[in-house]
């Protein structure tokens, strides 16, 4: 209270001033018609602006949630598009007595094949030669063991054990990742895997020497792939060359996606893998 | 203010503000309001020197209303008369003689501080408030060059032709 009168004896003039210049702006504004005018017309031009300027820094306060969301969002669309492409196929039966058109979605059976999880890379390394990153989903959101892990742009890595919140990854460089993929438009198929040397670079093997690959083809995973979805990018190839008394190419390949730059990525679920297993184990058996 | 000088400064309230609405006022209205004489603010300008800054401003922004009032021009000049209680105290202030005022000086005319002084005072103090009132009267800075400016030159010119006439005429001591 004190330093309030002190206020007041210091800028007491001042304070009176700008409340009845306020008061005055008040009266001038309500009750003179041209003056209105122009206080209704800056009023409409401005306000606009100080919404606008609200809005951006609404936006960017929330930008954490809106990234959470468009993840979510990712998540949900990736899967759709991936279904798409992968279980849509037309019903067995064509010779259907309500004739409706051959494309239309009560005559497909969707068979969804994956559903994705959006995490965020908690921890992650790529000096060493075997390496592991930490994502922030685990078993409570649903991640299992052995499923694919990658990003908008590429891959990421393998998940190889869950905790209740966490899960620990395998890089892509990592000396055991094998990664089933592709030249785009080629049949053949060979394993992705990592030489310990480049960070940004993984080797294609197996594939026939007789294959034409040329710098900057396009590498994705093959439609052998159960961890990953088929078609998915892997990367681009750098140098392809046949190796002396071999019948395979060496093929490095720059990744799509860098290992270092890694924060966003999708947990590859894939509804099958169960089934497919036991059928392996099937096979083991015998 | 004491009693010794407070009927003074009423009369004056009363006397300009009649002189403002009921002559002046109608020559602005004559000349289609691109002149505008406001002597009115005398009252501000003759009011004690030694009066706390708060007082002059709100006094200041009654007699604009008052004269708003009469006018139909609401809030107007109660802002032109608000910042013009407040500048006068920063006018004084700059111009205050060497060791201060004193109670031998209590209101600032040419009487007390010679008619360069009160000039001086006078045309810094007239000039913003006319500058604020035609300000106020366009209430937008897109007429600034085009009226604003000039409308205060020539209200200012005239407006001390005024001030200057009233106070040869009355001496206003207290």
């Amino acid at each position: 209270m004190h330093s309030i009168i002190q206020l007041f004896v210091r800028h007491g003039g001042l304070l009176t001033l700008v409340v009845l210049q306020v008061v005055c702006l008040y009266l001038i504004a309500s009750y003179n018609a041209a003056q209105r005018q122009v206080a209704t017309a800056s009023w409409v031009k401005y306000s606009g602006d100080v919404m606008d300027w609200k809005t951006r820094l609404y936006d960017y306060l929330d930008l954490r949630d809106e990234n959470n969301r468009l993840r979510s969002e990712n998540a949900r669309l990736q899967t759709l598009l991936i279904n798409a492409r992968m279980g849509e196929r037309p019903a067995v039966d064509t010779f259907s007595l309500r004739r409706e058109p051959s494309d239309s979605a009560s005559q497909k059976i969707v068979r969804p094949e994956y559903t994705f999880i959006p995490a965020r890379v908690v921890s992650n390394s790529i000096g060493g030669r075997n390496n592991w990153m930490i994502i922030n989903r685990g078993s409570r959101d649903g991640v299992q063991p052995n499923s694919g892990v990658i990003t908008a742009d590429g891959l990421a890595g393998i998940v190889r054990y869950v905790s209740e919140d966490f899960s620990m990854v395998m890089s892509v460089l990592h000396r055991q990742t094998r990664i089933s993929a592709a030249v785009k438009h080629q049949a053949y198929f060979g394993s992705l895997l990592w030489d310990g040397e480049n960070p940004q670079k993984m080797v294609l093997s197996d594939i026939p020497y007789h294959l034409k690959v040329k710098p900057r083809d396009t590498i994705e995973i093959s439609h052998y792939s159960l961890m990953f979805p088929e078609g998915h990018m892997a990367g681009i190839v750098d140098t392809a060359y046949r190796v002396d008394g071999s019948n395979f190419l060496h093929i490095d390949v720059r990744l799509s996606q860098n290992p270092a730059g890694i924060n966003n990525v999708y947990i590859v679920n894939n509804k099958f893998s169960a089934q497919l297993d036991q059928l392996q184990q099937a096979v083991k058996d015998e | 203010m004491n009693s010794s000088n407070i009927f003074p400064n009423i009369y004056r309230f009363i006397g300009l503000v009649a002189v403002q609405v009921i002559i002046l006022s109608q020559v602005s209205l004559a000349a289609n309001n691109y002149c505008n004489i406001l002597l009115y603010p005398l009252f501000i300008l003759f009011l004690p020197i030694e009066i706390a800054t708060p007082l002059a401003v709100f006094l200041g922004f009654l007699v604009g209303l008052t004269v708003d009032l009469f006018i139909g021009t609401y809030g107007v000049n109660a802002s032109a008369g608000a910042l013009s209680g407040y500048s006068r105290a920063i006018i004084l202030h700059q111009f205050a003689p060497r060791g201060g005022y004193s109670s031998k000086e209590p209101i600032p005319t040419p009487q007390y501080f010679g008619w360069r002084w009160f000039l001086n005072v006078a045309a810094i103090f007239f000039a913003v408030h006319i500058f604020w009132y035609f300000a106020m009267a366009y209430f937008t800075p897109v007429y600034l060059v085009g009226k604003i400016l000039p409308q205060t030159i020539l209200g200012w010119f005239l407006t001390m032709i005024v001030v200057v006439l009233y106070t040869r005429i009355f001496h206003p001591k207290v």
